[in-house]
């Protein structure tokens, strides 16, 4: 996964990766423009939403079709996990640790100036994780309430039917907060921030300039390139789990 | 016998110089039409009787106006010959009149289903019908003239108005609280009732009277039902496809599925399809799979409060909290980290 080509940039995503990156962007800006308009419908952008899509039963047909799709997709991502956790190949770089803990605390201990030097990252940053964890929990609560509120007479027969009005407005909120995270935080990370401006390409290309790994993952960049030696580490980092979707 | 009579109408037309014009007129011509055996044969066999009620025409609105203002087609006597092909024609052909003074109502009659009907051939109502003709008088006073009017023809749905919770008030001293059949399908520009677009204006209809706080108040009622039906599912239907839908038929549940139509009782009333143990059946209407634990999954236009659905409240409560949290703190260190950058420089 981490084979360097003439020295100057180093792999870090594989093409299943890149072709999940895409769906979930497609599929969120579907997601996001068919759902805006239903949870709030009276702004004039969500009527022009709506009758351009031709009416709001066309605008939900979308949005279910999205929503499922979305499914599929999620349940492809983990079933992909179980199947690198089961031939233990793997990599859980992405699994929240102490050390993500204290880099929080360290980076605003530096942006606050009471630190001279920022925090040191490997493979994923505490906010990338902060981002997949989010990702991962917010589309467990959107799939979930949304599958009740694409089904009500079938939730009903087995839960309260309190539950749906429970499943709408957490459905909508959720989904405000995950825009809003992702037009923010996201875009900030990914395209504003003053050493990214203005698009940070590698998760469509796979590719990351070893100048570029070097100051933002300057532990993995170690690991892959030891002081002292100039080509990578043969056996590091593990590599990706040989069950691909994509 | 007809000849004799133009001669003597002739005969006052001329003297007419000598008295008010007005009262002259009317008097030349009840001189002809104050005769009940008077009358016109129409081209379908039947006549047309011309009599005109001299208490009536004194008593009506337009009782100012000259008879040729309505008819100036009739100002020359003998009257010319016109052969009116049946009585349909004829009262069409008469309301024309009506357009000179009343032109906007005029039109939005052109626009009603009452129009479409008479056009297609049936019958339907045109202004004198509900207005009468020389016996014009405010066709709202007192306000349940309006249904008195209508039950002419609709006598069924008069009846089953009558019986609701609307209907029942009409008589009394707080009729002008509930709506007639006017105030939902409007006057002249009467739509069908089953177009897709006139339903989607129900909320709006109703929400007229149900939210204003003044006439609530009155009979204890909640204002909040136009609200909290607009923010829930069916009610972000209905507002979402008002431009889009057409044709006839039902796009989503509004009031009048729920409550009734014509028959609306009140929400306590054993007859109420919305009381609790009527709810799934009137869920089933539209759901006809809905379980017993189905009509729980709308919140009755309440609230989500501690008292009533205390988990959507908590939700509700939780993503008020959590949203900004999460944001402002994303928010807060994106400035931060800005702020740094700037101080590195």
């Amino acid at each position: 996964m981490s084979e360097g080509k003439g020295g100057e940039y180093v792999v870090r995503f594989s093409p299943r990766q890149r072709l999940e990156h895409c769906a979930i962007m497609l599929l969120f800006v579907v997601l996001s423009l068919t759902g805006f308009p239903q949870k709030f419908p009276d702004y004039a952008l969500s009527r022009a939403l709506s009758d351009a899509a031709g009416g709001v039963q066309v605008l939900r047909f979308l949005h279910r079709g999205a929503g499922l799709m979305l499914l599929a997709l999620s349940l492809a991502h983990f079933a992909w996990l179980i199947a690198g956790l089961a031939a233990r190949r793997l990599p859980l770089s992405m699994l929240p640790t102490r050390k993500d803990f204290e880099d929080a605390v360290i980076t605003l201990r530096y942006y606050l100036r009471l630190d001279s030097k920022p925090a040191r990252f490997d493979r994923y940053d505490y906010r990338q994780k902060f981002e997949y964890w989010g990702l991962v929990i917010g589309n467990l609560v959107m799939l979930g309430t949304g599958l009740v509120l694409m089904f009500p007479i079938l939730a009903t027969r087995y839960l309260p039917g309190e539950l749906v009005p429970v499943a709408k407005v957490a459905h909508g909120n959720e989904g405000l907060m995950a825009f809003l995270v992702v037009i923010i935080w996201h875009v900030f990370n990914a395209h504003l921030a003053p050493d990214i401006f203005p698009f940070n390409t590698t998760i469509f290309t796979g590719k990351i300039s070893k100048q570029r790994l070097l100051r933002d993952h300057p532990l993995e960049y170690e690991r892959l390139f030891p002081p002292g030696q100039l080509e990578p580490a043969p056996t590091e980092p593990p590599k990706a789990a040989p069950v691909r979707d994509g | 016998m007809r000849a004799a009579r133009g001669w003597w109408c002739a005969l006052t037309l001329l003297l007419a110089p000598w008295a008010r014009p007005e009262d002259d007129e009317v008097e030349t011509c009840l001189g002809c039409h104050e005769d009940a055996s008077l009358e016109m044969a129409l081209a379908d066999g039947a006549t047309r009787p011309l009599l005109v009620d001299r208490r009536a025409l004194a008593g009506s609105v337009h009782a100012e106006l000259r008879c040729t203002d309505c008819h100036p087609e009739l100002a020359e006597i003998p009257h010319p010959e016109r052969r009116w092909k049946d009585a349909a024609e004829f009262q069409a052909g008469m309301q024309q009149a009506c357009q000179t003074c009343h032109l906007t109502n005029y039109r939005h009659h052109l626009d009603s289903v009452h129009h479409r009907v008479l056009e297609a051939g049936g019958f339907a109502p045109g202004c004198v019908d509900c207005h009468g003709s020389h016996a014009v008088t405010r066709a709202a006073e007192p306000r349940s003239r309006i249904s008195d009017t209508c039950a002419a023809c609709h006598s069924e749905v008069a009846e089953t108005y009558a019986g609701s919770v609307h209907g029942r008030a009409l008589g009394g001293e707080n009729a002008g609280d509930v709506p007639v059949c006017t105030d939902c399908h409007r006057s002249h520009d009467i739509v069908n009732p089953r177009q897709a677009g006139f339903l989607l204006r129900t909320p709006e209809q109703c929400g007229r009277c149900h939210s204003d706080p003044e006439r609530m108040q009155k009979y204890g009622l909640s204002t909040d039902v136009l609200r909290t039906y607009l923010s829930d599912f069916h009610g972000t239907t209905a507002s979402l496809s008002q431009r889009t839908a057409r044709g006839e038929g039902r796009v989503t549940a509004v009031c009048v599925d729920c409550h009734g139509v014509h028959d609306i009782a009140k929400v306590d009333d054993s007859e109420s399809r919305v009381l609790k143990a009527n709810l799934v059946k009137t869920c089933r209407n539209c759901h006809p799979d809905a379980s017993e634990s189905f009509p729980a999954a709308w919140l009755s236009h309440f609230e989500p409060s501690w008292e009533k659905a205390p988990l959507v409240y908590v939700v509700k409560l939780f993503y008020r909290v959590f949203i900004p949290f999460v944001i402002g703190g994303l928010l807060l260190q994106i400035l931060l980290q800005l702020w740094r950058v700037v101080v590195n420089r």
